[in-house]
């Protein structure tokens, strides 16, 4: 069975958040959640990086560890899912997760949380396939289209790679096999032949 | 400060005046040896010799306040706590059960009734009774969602919402009663007596007890509720709001937890003693007079 993995390039990413938008707006993820976020560290000085952090879809996932009502589970693909109606806000999950994936949108009774919301890997969630009530509580299901997700998908320097775990690795490979990483990844000795 | 304490000092006769200031210099030098000893730490540790071992040291301080806590916390919620209430609600009610089947329970004559409750008090103490119950069954709910949870959580959802409204209400009466009663409350020689023959609830005779107005049980809850519901009230605000790092909200977690289970602990064990250790425990609270017999053995060194 495929095991889904994300994979970011830091060596090309360029902090272009396009994939931050790409979530958002095709998801209609709610106000107040962001899904993906890209984080830079030394912005500005030598030895810039970013990197395009959402749910890192852990094989023992904190955040179903903690869930006191079980409503976070696991596909067979390693993808993980909230069931929204089970979920009571309680925001354990957003406490164990060393990434802060699991988020909530704010506005109910007396401004309490609402269900969590987090990166779905465009595979939707526990609703029937392709349903009206799958969009609109989880987004997009593009898994179950044959295709990859959102922020991968609209990648402008294809840093941000994500599907199934052997071909991105050897994806990777390839591509790190022909440039070489860190230092002899760019330049301007790489970039005209110098 | 002083109005405070000068406040408190007429409260309180001569006789116990000499043991609160005694009691109030315990705290004081306590604390200030637990401030400078934690604020020592840093300076004084002499640490070890080799350069290495020096800056894994040196990585502690500068790297201290990264995110300590989520392993911990994980930890705790996924194993621990559910146990650990589950421990607390069968054990503590099992241990009563035989209480009161080996021993029983103690009842008094109904004749000669003391006022012990003014109607404040009690309206008070009534509103701080139901926001309590409700607070600890809405938490117990949270705790053990995964039975309540299968057609939805709109229930426990519900409840959390029951949880703020109560632990405000609750915040307002325990802080009221927590004033009313602190005079009554403060620790007592005798109350080492009291803890050594258990109250005198380990044996069926009707001896004098040693107690004033509250016993060390009574006192005991009294702090727990009133400091601890404050701590959980504190706690449960930033829970509530989100608003602190997510490190903190995990220590946040961690302590209403295990307080939480305290608190319930010790709420049953107020429930058994009001409600069927003591007969005619119940009527005192509601009409706010005790039998003079009871007063006499379970309170001996309160003067009528």
């Amino acid at each position: 069975m495929a095991r889904m993995k994300f994979l970011c390039d830091v060596e090309r990413c360029i902090d272009c958040n396009g994939c931050v938008v790409a979530c958002k707006e095709g998801n209609q993820v709610p106000v107040g959640v962001n899904r993906r976020r890209v984080i830079t560290i030394n912005e500005g000085r030598p030895g810039e990086k970013s990197v395009s952090v959402a749910c890192m879809h852990c094989s023992d996932a904190p955040c179903i560890a903690v869930c006191p009502v079980d409503a976070i589970y696991q596909r067979e693909d390693g993808i993980v899912l909230v069931n929204k109606k089970t979920c009571i806000g309680c925001g354990y999950c957003f406490m164990a997760c060393p990434f802060g994936a699991p988020q909530f949108p704010s506005g109910k009774v007396f401004g309490a949380r609402g269900a969590m919301d987090k990166c779905t890997f465009c595979a939707g969630g526990p609703e029937e396939t392709f349903s009206k009530a799958e969009k609109r509580l989880y987004g997009q299901n593009r898994i179950a289209e044959g295709k990859v997700p959102l922020c991968a998908a609209m990648c402008a320097t294809k840093a941000l790679m994500a599907g199934d775990a052997s071909v991105v690795a050897d994806a990777f490979r390839d591509r790190v096999a022909a440039r070489g990483s860190g230092a002899n990844a760019w330049g301007w000795d790489k970039a005209y032949n110098k | 400060m002083y109005t405070l304490f000068s406040y408190l000092s007429s409260c309180v006769d001569d006789r116990n005046r000499r043991w609160l200031r005694l009691f109030a210099a315990t705290i004081l030098i306590l604390s200030a040896s637990l401030a400078v000893a934690g604020g020592s730490q840093v300076l004084l540790s002499s640490g070890p010799t080799s350069g290495t071992a020096w800056f894994s040291t040196l990585n502690q301080h500068l790297t201290g306040d990264w995110q300590q806590y989520g392993q911990l916390f994980t930890n705790l919620q996924k194993g621990l706590f559910p146990r650990l209430f589950l421990l607390v609600l069968t054990i503590i009610p099992a241990v009563f059960l035989l209480h009161y089947i080996v021993i029983g329970p103690k009842s008094f004559a109904h004749t000669g009734l003391v006022k012990f409750f003014g109607i404040l008090t009690r309206i008070l103490h009534w509103l701080a009774a139901l926001s309590f119950t409700l607070l600890a069954v809405t938490g117990l709910m949270v705790i053990f969602g995964r039975f309540l949870a299968p057609g939805g959580g709109q229930f426990i959802m519900a409840g959390r919402t029951v949880h703020l409204v109560a632990a405000i209400v609750f915040a307002c009466s325990a802080a009221c009663l927590f004033l009313i009663w602190l005079k009554d409350m403060f620790p007592m020689p005798y109350d080492i007596l009291w803890l050594l023959i258990m109250g005198g609830y380990l044996s069926k005779k009707k001896k004098p007890v040693p107690a004033g107005k509250f016993n060390l049980g009574q006192k005991m809850w009294f702090w727990l509720a009133t400091v601890g519901g404050g701590v959980m009230a504190w706690s449960g605000y930033l829970l509530y709001s989100f608003a602190a790092p997510v490190d903190q909200l995990r220590q946040m977690v961690i302590i209403h937890n295990f307080l939480g289970a305290a608190l319930v602990g010790f709420f049953l064990v107020h429930l058994y003693m009001s409600l069927f250790a003591i007969k005619g425990s119940l009527t005192s609270m509601i009409t706010g007079y005790k039998p003079r017999e009871e007063v006499e053995i379970l309170h001996s060194r309160y003067t009528i």
